[in-house]
């Protein structure tokens, strides 16, 4: 049998840059392959090579071909016979990927409209039916939505129901579940994994996420730096990695990682406390007044918790449970409406008058590492800004202390006159907690730290804090939406949701023993090497 | 096409510079015999109706351009930065109050207002300075704010804050610098508009007073003659095209080069 997809030495470059070097491969029909590899790779570029979606200027070589036909010699006007009615592709951003001044509906239409020969009430019917397709409950109310009303899990699956419209042979799937919570990307996946059984979809799944892959693919590709490292069926390559790179891909799982025994929570008086913090943002309306109503958004509604020395408090919910609201208000980024913060058994004022001294004690790391570092500042000017600012070393001594907290987070000394752009983000995520720790506070806030990373520089993060940790008798606050890391670092855990805490307790009890329905979920949706297909 | 622009302008600089020496007569001597004269050999650009020497006129008027240009913009860039960054910066009431004064001076063309106070103060470059001062921050205010209510979220500027450091140096070392970029391109726009007002107000009379060697004053004194003596008008008019075009071009250039830096 001929296979459905025949990719032959495709290279992409771009000017000097080579992408992707001579990439080959097969699909068959049917079959669902996913390729993986870190930021940089060339995976999603070779997606896109297929569909011939990348720059005019963009220098392509190889063949691929679609059903004996080379997708890479066709005309313009033969591509698009192919492209959207027998290949459809999805994207990792829903949201940028919709026109959001047109309803669900229209949209999903377009493609039946333009590649088939429905009309008029034939077409709305079609609509509603692959709204059920990918199972988005209340099909009629949905498509006539517009995108801002749907959430982001409810939009991949629209743009998803307009991908099949045409009921295409191949799906290519550029990071469709990256941009989503953890358990809406576990739903998401379900449901490409039982459409490629109900459709007889072909597809190809492009990630880097590689508990993902398992959960839908059955053959697998490793790419690196431009480059196909490795493959086979997913099992064989989980199992039996062949390469070093794959071998340290999969080694830096979360499954993988030598899981740590964390200690039983410590007994001493709370280094950190927070009691009854609410917070709001907007103020009161005039009608929020004259009906006596509190006014504003609630960000969080009520938190109490406590972090004892040594200890690392794990804090996690999904996109818009207030958990970086909350981290914010430890370090007076945003002021709480009501409740306080205490520090050392006192009551602490971040964002009022001591909070320069309070802030020696406390620090916060931020999400992005790119964005966290002003961007005409070098490391080492970075590092040695809060050491001459707040005077915590003497003026003889600055440089020699920036290098001294260069090798505490294994940076090497030839990187200091670099800017940050000239970094990559492990290296600037490293720049950053070297000055928090500069400061020498005794805790560290650390604010969804490793979720920008690919997995091999999230783990060298992780193993970089636990160390520092170990070496300081840090106390941390690691805030995340990805279990499988606060299980790893953490104590002691809380669940967020909506702006309140549905659970709390020692690490080993909410994982073993989730009390609520919504920690269950969020446990299920950690994505395993192997997957457990649904 | 910016390096084209910066070597319109350098050469202007130049020509300012060494003016003495480039100019072939005294700009301001009145020669009775030699009036009206077409271009030729002894009066490259012709002379005017009291046989002044258009060519040394427009060398002269050179130093008064970029004077009037380059001068005309700090106060306003001072002032708008001031204004725009801290309003941008701290929001709430400052941001109100910095935005309504700006509303104020929104609703008139930036012209009338310059004109109508300079006819309030007298005619001058010094009043017409005042004028700007007074009218053209606006522009820079809402650039500069727009810039530093985008920053103000980005994390290195939260991250400064969680370092405990003081507003004033947060605005000064990591809010300034980064804002910088589309300002400067706007300051090179602006350079050509003050240049160009300037030699209004002097062609209006109301900017400096002839017989000075200003373009605008030259490009009005020629006036009268434009059908029998077209080059009095001609060549400082065509001076202030190639002086704009110049400063035009470099604002362009820079805006491409720091938009692909971005």
């Amino acid at each position: 049998m001929t296979p459905l997809l025949k990719v032959c030495d495709l290279s992409v470059r771009f000017g000097q840059t080579v992408a992707v070097d001579g990439v080959t491969f097969d699909l068959a029909r049917g079959a669902a392959l996913g390729i993986v590899g870190e930021s940089g790779s060339g995976k999603s570029v070779t997606c896109r090579a297929l569909m011939r979606l990348l720059p005019p200027a963009t220098n392509i070589s190889g063949s691929v071909e679609f059903e004996g036909r080379d997708l890479l010699n066709l005309s313009e006007p033969e591509l698009n016979t192919i492209r959207g009615k027998r290949i459809a592709m999805i994207f990792q951003s829903p949201a940028s990927h919709l026109d959001p001044l047109m309803r669900i509906g229209e949209q999903v239409a377009e493609a039946l409209v333009e590649h088939t020969d429905l009309k008029g009430r034939a077409v709305w019917e079609e609509v509603l039916r692959l709204l059920d397709v990918v199972r988005i409950p209340d099909p009629d109310r949905c498509a006539r939505a517009y995108p801002h009303q749907l959430s982001g899990g409810m939009k991949q699956r629209a743009m998803i129901a307009g991908a099949l419209a045409c009921q295409p042979d191949l799906l290519l799937a550029d990071e469709p579940t990256t941009a989503l919570d953890a358990t809406v990307q576990k739903s998401v996946l379900d449901l490409l994994a039982q459409l490629r059984r109900e459709q007889n979809l072909s597809m190809i799944f492009v990630s880097h996420d590689l508990g993902a892959v398992a959960r839908v693919c059955d053959d697998l590709l490793v790419m690196r730096r431009a480059k196909l490292v490795e493959r086979g069926p997913v099992t064989r390559v989980i199992d039996a990695p062949q390469h070093e790179y794959t071998k340290q891909l999969i080694a830096s799982h979360p499954d993988r990682l030598a899981s740590r025994q964390v200690a039983a929570v410590s007994q001493g008086a709370p280094l950190l406390e927070a009691q009854g913090i609410q917070i709001r943002y907007g103020g009161k309306s005039l009608a929020d007044v004259l009906t006596g109503r509190e006014g504003g958004f609630v960000a969080v509604k009520h938190a109490d918790f406590v972090v004892r020395p040594g200890e690392t408090l794990g804090i996690v919910g999904e996109s818009g449970s207030g958990k970086t609201t909350l981290a914010r208000s430890l370090v007076g980024l945003v002021k709480p409406h009501k409740g306080e913060v205490l520090f050392d058994g006192a009551p602490a004022d971040p964002s009022g008058r001591g909070r320069v001294a309070y802030l020696r004690d406390v620090q916060l790391i931020y999400q992005h590492p790119y964005e966290a570092l002003s961007p005409r500042l070098t490391v080492q000017a970075a590092i040695a800004e809060p050491l001459r600012r707040h005077r915590l070393c003497p003026a003889a001594e600055v440089l020699r202390r920036v290098a001294e907290l260069m090798a505490q987070v294994d940076l090497a000394p030839d990187l200091a006159k670099r800017l940050p752009g000239q970094l990559s983000g492990g290296q600037c995520q490293r720049v950053a907690i070297a000055r928090a720790l500069a400061f020498n506070p005794r805790v560290l806030i650390a604010d969804e730290v490793t979720s920008a990373l690919d997995v091999t520089l999230q783990a060298q993060v992780m193993d970089l804090l636990l160390k520092l940790q170990k070496e300081r008798g840090l106390t941390m606050v690691f805030i995340s939406h990805d279990l499988a890391v606060i299980r790893r670092l953490c104590n002691s855990v809380i669940v967020m949701r909506a702006g309140e805490i549905v659970e709390a307790g020692p690490t080993a009890s909410v994982f073993d023993a989730p009390q609520q329905a919504y920690t269950r979920a969020l446990i299920d949706a950690i994505p395993h090497l192997h997957g457990d297909a649904a | 096409m910016f390096v084209t622009g910066l070597a319109l302008v350098l050469v202007w600089c130049l020509i300012a510079l060494v003016a003495p020496w480039l100019a072939t007569h005294d700009p301001y001597a009145i020669d009775f015999v030699a009036t009206l004269k077409p271009p030729g050999a002894a009066h490259w650009f012709g002379t005017d109706n009291v046989g002044r020497d258009t060519y040394s006129r427009v060398v002269y008027g050179s130093r008064l351009a970029l004077y009037i240009g380059l001068l005309g913009v700090i106060a306003p860039l001072v002032i708008g930065m001031t204004v725009g960054l801290t309003a941008g910066y701290f929001g709430g009431w400052v941001d109100t109050i910095a935005m309504r004064l700006v509303d104020i001076t929104v609703p008139f063309p930036f012209f009338v207002l310059v004109l109508s106070i300079v006819a309030v103060l007298g005619p001058g470059i010094e009043n017409y300075f005042i004028a700007l001062a007074l009218v053209g921050w606006v522009g820079y205010a809402r650039l500069a704010r727009s810039e530093a209510m985008v920053l103000r979220q980005a994390e290195f500027v939260l991250a400064a804050r969680t370092m405990g450091f003081s507003h004033r140096y947060i605005l000064l070392r990591h809010i300034l610098p980064n804002a910088l970029s589309p300002i400067v391109v706007y300051v090179m726009t602006d350079v050509t508009l003050v240049i160009l007002f300037g030699a209004a107000l002097g062609f209006l009379g109301m900017g400096v007073s002839p017989p000075a060697a200003e373009w605008g004053v030259m490009i009005a004194e020629g006036q009268s003659y434009i059908s029998t003596a077209w080059w009095i008008s001609f060549f400082p008019g065509l001076a202030m095209v190639l002086i704009g075009v110049g400063f035009a071009l470099i604002g362009d250039g820079l805006a491409r080069m720091l938009r692909i830096e971005r």
